[in-house]
């Protein structure tokens, strides 16, 4: 029975001329979008290796100079792709790839493509994330606002109801078929999986999230279609919760966020960086550690120390310019982590927001993995810089502070091949997306079940 | 008759009350999007006050500080030494350089919240300079705002289809066209007189809202930028009247027409301009920034190899800071490779330009293929958040950078000259910058574009035929009806 009432479904999706060139665009936009972000991944990965490699060669050969040159001299680190982010950029492109390196500074990352962008960029880019997150839902809505309504409004609902075909049959039957059609969406998706991704953990639970969206969206449209009175009602309520859903809340939710947990600007920012590390306490620190340094060695001034005080004194300025900079940027970053959370907590009003953040969060393209990369940068920045002082300490001039150090130096920095978090360790933070998406599920069933009764009811009039 | 005709409509449409919700959305829409634009404007607006204030006040502490300096000869670092041109020059000055937003900037963000509006200026590479940007989320940028360019772009459009898909085929569904059309009614006054009265309730509240909050938040709007805000909402209005029009005169049934519209609507609001955008990154993509840095690095080790020649090729350009009987200090010889590094660097500057200059020129080309992009792009403009205002202003960045370059080389050179910079063994220098104000300010005065009335134009001729061609159709739809009472 449940095959006659699928094959029935697919007959009828068929005869309607516009399940074919509505997949058909729908399956053309997928597949120009793969292209395309085939072409930019790859492209992006060469150039990250061979920049990565020139810059690990440069630093190695700078030559012989003094450990403290070679800091400001500093190297740059670069972003690796995550190869999820080849089917989901996320915000790859909105905060820099590049971290600079060097003595004295933390910096932010560098060179945002979207800065090279024009204005229409504005409107997006055709990445299969946005195909799948945008507009399957709205081919899955165009398919099916009509499934119950339609059969209702010719008269066929009744019959079918009469002629023993049960309720929750003909529901089940109508959604499967139309998760059928969705997902079938999903398979060059799966397949770039298959053929470019390693991830095996993140990539299941990636195409699982999509499928559980997917799902949300044909319940939500035949549900919808089997309570309208007209499937030009149904269409009107469903095109309005995908706008609503997928367009408003978003960019409503995000100004929400932000403007509930402004972050400082830049260039207050930069100032705090300045007038809070280069402080007359500073000083004063600078002094208190030369006493102590001086009364452990038991000697009166610098030059009868036995090793350079310069390189102890840098060190020394380093450590305390490195508590300052954490507390300014975590300040910063809980600002900001906190404007995610309020947004992710709000994806409980739009599947949308939650299959977002999932999305991004197992193709590593999130603020979160982000952070975690400036994290590991700056781990590395401050392992130069304790290598190269304490190189200075123990074989400088003790007086003069002459000394040039060599590649044997430079080599003891390792090469920073940075390693994205295993999500087994980030799970937690995305659990409220998660389980905004089964609330969704379960509201679904619940208004399922009153779409039953209702569809039962439509027997007896 | 068209007096009849309107109380009827409006009767129908009370009686409706997805007209009422339509229009406190679109209500609702102007307040929340003007306030979303207006903050982010207003935001900037303080971060650039509050950088001439650190300014004014690195001015002023400097002079209150100077008695204090120039009693001081020994114990002073120069890169910590505010009087000191070299210590100003890499390290310690307070100069930015910014672009205000205009009192129209609430209309439409664009790009203005990914590309930098201020830049704090030291003496180096301009190439490190300009690549500075405000840290804000990253996913509110990706998202955009919420600004009056989106409600009218994305969101009017789908409220004007909302309320007019149904304009004459419900009637016709019902059988009521075919009394009116008995009446004496004629089938062009009356869609004409139904979908221009629909989309005044939705348009009319969204514009009068919006220009109130533009003209009592925003000090300085002009009328002339007034007249263009309604005349680019106006037009944008037209064409999707003309195609509701037009969808409507095929005369199939409503589910059909909403259906139509819909994918209208996505294919040239959401589609197209994505597959624009997306074409033109790939066909025209700009070179690797990746590429530029390791170029840039490779760049600075050249000059630095070849110092000597470096200051030589400076001195070549500069030749009034060549005569002179000391040689040269140290600070002199880090600008001199800067300005080798800027120059080694002129030529991938060149080509990001130039593939910029390409991918504007193909997105302009391009923008009429979809009313959204080509309103979109007049928008922009007009709140002067276009990428030909932040051209301008990133001129005037350059130009100042190369003043201040200018500035500090010829002031550095001649406190060497002067032996400022050790007047005695065991001394410190000499305080060399006694008044900060002497050192070059930013001037913020450049071009704004305004928008292009052409563009404007086109649309509105375009919508305009399609309006024209559709009444043709419409009149189709009337002939079965009154024939059908003949027979």
């Amino acid at each position: 029975m449940l095959t006659l009432a699928l094959k029935k479904e697919w007959v009828d999706a068929k005869r309607q001329g516009q399940l074919s060139w509505l997949l058909g665009i729908a399956a053309l936009l997928l597949l120009v979008a793969c292209l395309s972000s085939w072409q930019s991944h790859s492209q992006y990965v060469a150039d990250q290796q061979a920049v990565s490699e020139s810059e690990r060669s440069r630093w190695l050969n700078q030559g012989d100079k003094g450990p403290h040159s070679a800091a400001h001299y500093g190297t740059y680190v670069m972003k690796p792709a995550s190869p999820l982010s080849l089917l989901d950029a996320g915000l790859q492109d909105y905060q820099g790839n590049v971290i600079r390196l060097e003595a004295h500074t933390r910096n932010n990352a560098l060179f945002r493509p979207i800065q090279d962008t024009l204005s229409i960029a504005r409107f997006g880019q055709l990445s299969p994330a946005f195909v799948l997150q945008v507009l399957l839902p709205l081919l899955v809505v165009l398919i099916g606002f009509g499934l119950v309504a339609t059969e209702r409004e010719q008269g066929t609902l009744k019959q079918l109801l009469a002629m023993g075909v049960s309720p929750a049959r003909l529901f089940f039957s109508k959604t499967l078929m139309l998760f059928t059609i969705a997902s079938a969406l999903l398979i060059p998706v799966a397949l770039s999986i298959l053929i470019f991704n390693t991830i095996e953990l993140r990539a299941g639970l990636f195409l699982g999230v999509y499928l559980l969206y997917v799902l949300i969206w044909c319940l939500l449209t035949v549900a919808i279609s089997s309570l309208a009175n007209s499937a030009r009602k149904a269409l009107i309520i469903l095109l309005s919760l995908w706008v609503f859903t997928s367009l408003l809340l978003p960019k409503l939710a995000m100004y929400y966020a932000t403007t509930a947990n402004p972050v400082i600007s830049s260039q207050a920012f930069e100032s705090r960086l300045k007038s809070d590390v280069y402080t007359p306490e500073r000083e004063q620190a600078i002094f208190e550690f030369k006493q102590q340094t001086l009364a452990h060695y038991k000697v009166s001034t610098t030059d009868q120390l036995p090793f350079n005080w310069g390189g102890a004194q840098l060190q020394f300025g380093e450590q305390y310019a490195d508590k300052k900079f954490d507390l300014l940027f975590a300040e910063r970053n809980n600002q900001l982590q906190y404007q995610s959370n309020t947004y992710q907590q709000l994806g409980i009003l739009s599947p949308f927001i939650a299959l977002q953040t999932l999305s991004m969060g197992l193709a590593a393209t999130d603020f979160k993995h982000h952070l975690h990369f400036a994290a590991e940068a700056e781990k590395q920045r401050r392992l130069i810089q304790q290598t190269l002082n304490f190189n200075q300490r123990d074989n400088a001039h003790k007086t003069t502070g002459h000394y040039k150090a060599g590649v044997e130096l430079w080599q003891k920095i390792p090469t920073f091949n940075y390693q994205s978090p295993s999500f087994s360790q980030l799970y937690q933070q995305y659990m409220p997306s998660f389980l905004n998406l089964l609330a969704w599920l379960v509201a679904l069933t619940v208004l399922c079940a009153f779409t039953l009764k209702k569809i039962k009811r439509e027997e007896q009039r | 008759m068209i007096s009849l005709l309107l109380s009827t409509e409006l009767k129908n449409l009370w009686r409706e009350k997805l007209i009422t919700w339509v229009v406190v959305i679109s209500c609702a829409c102007a307040i929340i999007a003007f306030f979303s634009g207006f903050n982010h404007s207003q935001q900037q607006q303080k971060v650039i006050q509050q950088a001439q204030i650190e300014q004014t006040m690195a001015i002023n502490k400097a002079a209150e500080g100077l008695e204090e300096r120039l009693l001081k000869t020994k114990d002073i670092k120069w890169w910590q030494d505010q009087y000191d041109f070299r210590g100003q020059a890499f390290y310690l000055m307070v100069n930015y350089a910014s672009k205000p937003p205009l009192p129209t900037s609430p209309i439409a963000t664009g790009q203005s919240d990914v590309l930098p509006y201020f830049f704090k200026m030291l003496v180096k590479e301009k190439q490190n300079i300009i690549h500075q940007y405000d840290y804000q989320h990253p996913l509110k940028l990706m998202l955009g705002q919420f600004d009056l360019s989106f409600v009218i772009i994305y969101i009017l459009p789908l409220l004007i289809i909302a309320v007019c898909f149904n304009a004459l085929s419900q009637e016709r569904q019902q059988g009521q066209l075919r009394l009116m059309l008995l009446q004496g009614a004629n089938i062009k006054t009356l869609i004409n007189m139904q979908i221009l009265l629909r989309a005044s309730l939705v348009v009319g509240p969204f514009l009068i809202i919006s220009i109130f909050l533009l003209v009592t938040q925003q000090i300085g709007i002009s009328l002339s930028q007034i007249a263009s805000y309604i005349l680019i909402v106006i037009s944008y209005t037209i064409f999707w009247l003309a195609i509701s029009v037009w969808v409507i005169s095929k005369g199939n049934t409503v589910a059909n027409n909403a259906a139509k519209l819909m994918t209208i609507w996505l294919l040239l609001v959401i589609v197209l301009p994505a597959a624009i955008n997306t074409s033109i990154n790939q066909l025209y993509p700009t070179p690797s920034r990746l590429h530029y840095l390791d170029e840039l690095r490779h760049s600075a080790d050249e000059a630095k190899k070849a110092s000597e020649k470096t200051l030589a090729a400076f001195f070549q350009d500069h030749p009034e800071l060549a005569n002179q009987s000391k040689p040269a200090d140290f600070a002199l010889k880090k600008i001199a490779s800067i300005n080798a590094i800027e120059k080694s660097m002129a030529h991938l500057d060149q080509v990001f330009e130039q593939a910029k200059n390409t991918q504007q020129t193909v997105a302009d080309n391009f923008k009429f293929l979809s009313p959204a992009t080509l309103v979109q792009t007049q928008l922009v403009s007009l709140a002067g958040n276009d990428l030909l205002r932040h051209h301008a202003f990133m001129k005037n960045v350059e130009r100042h950078h190369s003043e201040l370059q200018v500035f500090f080389s010829r002031e550095i050179a001649k406190a060497n000259e002067n032996n400022d910079f050790s007047p005695c063994s065991g001394c410190s220098a000499k305080a060399t910058l006694k008044d900060l104000s002497t050192v070059p300010q930013f001037d913020s005065k450049f071009k704004t574009q305004t928008i292009n009335l052409w563009s404007i134009l086109a649309l509105f001729i375009l919508s305009l035929s399609i309006w024209l061609y559709s009444q043709k159709q419409i009149v189709r739809i009337a002939q079965p009806q009154q024939s059908g009472v003949l027979v």
